[in-house]
């Protein structure tokens, strides 16, 4: 494995041009096609960018105009491509993962710690009962309090 | 650089598997409930194992210029995607 001879250009630079095109051409079909007005037309000023962004990378890597000398190494450039996709494909299919293992796994506390046959036990009428005497008790208190 | 086209996907794959593994488990792990936590250290425990395999059989793919490839489409979308706040905010 080599780490050491980095082509910061070839890689580096060409990749960030297209991540720009890429970034800005997504966000222009976007925006034009959802946007109405003011903010449809910025959406078409976008795509017109990214558009450039994208041809452009492609003209500096690949001797495809004849005045405009490449300054990217067509070869290096479809490697850096691939790398990059390949990266963000993989990283996509991780957090896929992730998030279906997440999902298959019982994340809520346990119902079995909660006692059901303590509820099952329960006598609702019993229960009102004492709370109603509770509260007349309550009241009667209330009322001695007010007498004295 | 003679290195398959192949060999760089699958490499660069496995790398990006590797890092989604690593963080998001280190994430689970650490600020998971009691239930989720044991999940995190999996794929924690799943990602040194993608990290292993990526190292030891892919001794000619050049990881260096691989990585900063994605990180320079990484950067150039998040910056892509800054220009389009920017003008969707200003307008």
């Amino acid at each position: 494995m080599d780490f050491a001879d980095w082509m910061w250009m070839d890689y580096f630079v060409s990749m960030f041009t297209v991540g720009i095109g890429v970034a800005l051409l997504a966000t222009g079909i976007f925006t034009s096609y959802f946007g109405a007005g003011k903010s449809q037309q910025i959406g078409f000023i976008l795509l017109f960018l990214g558009l450039v962004a994208i041809i452009v990378s492609y003209i500096l890597a690949f001797d495809t105009v004849e005045f405009v000398e490449p300054i990217f190494d067509s070869d290096l450039f479809i490697e850096a491509l691939i790398s990059g996709v390949s990266a963000l494909a993989g990283m996509i299919i991780g957090m896929f993962a992730i998030l279906f293992v997440l999902m298959k796994v019982d994340t809520v506390d346990d119902l079995e710690d909660l006692d059901l046959e303590d509820l099952e036990d329960l006598d609702l009428d019993e229960e009102l009962k004492k709370l109603e005497e509770e509260l007349n008790q309550a009241d009667d208190n209330s009322e001695n309090e007010e007498e004295e | 650089m003679e290195t398959s086209l192949q060999d760089i996907a699958i490499a660069m794959g496995l790398t990006g598997a590797m890092l989604a593994m690593l963080g998001m488990g280190l994430l689970i792990a650490y600020y998971g409930s009691s239930k989720t936590r044991g999940v995190g250290f999996v794929f924690l425990l799943f990602g040194i194992v993608l990290a292993y395999l990526t190292v030891t059989n892919f001794d000619d793919v050049h990881f260096g210029n691989a990585f900063i490839a994605f990180i320079g489409g990484m950067l150039g979308g998040i910056l892509g995607i800054i220009a389009f706040l920017v003008a969707i905010i200003k307008s």
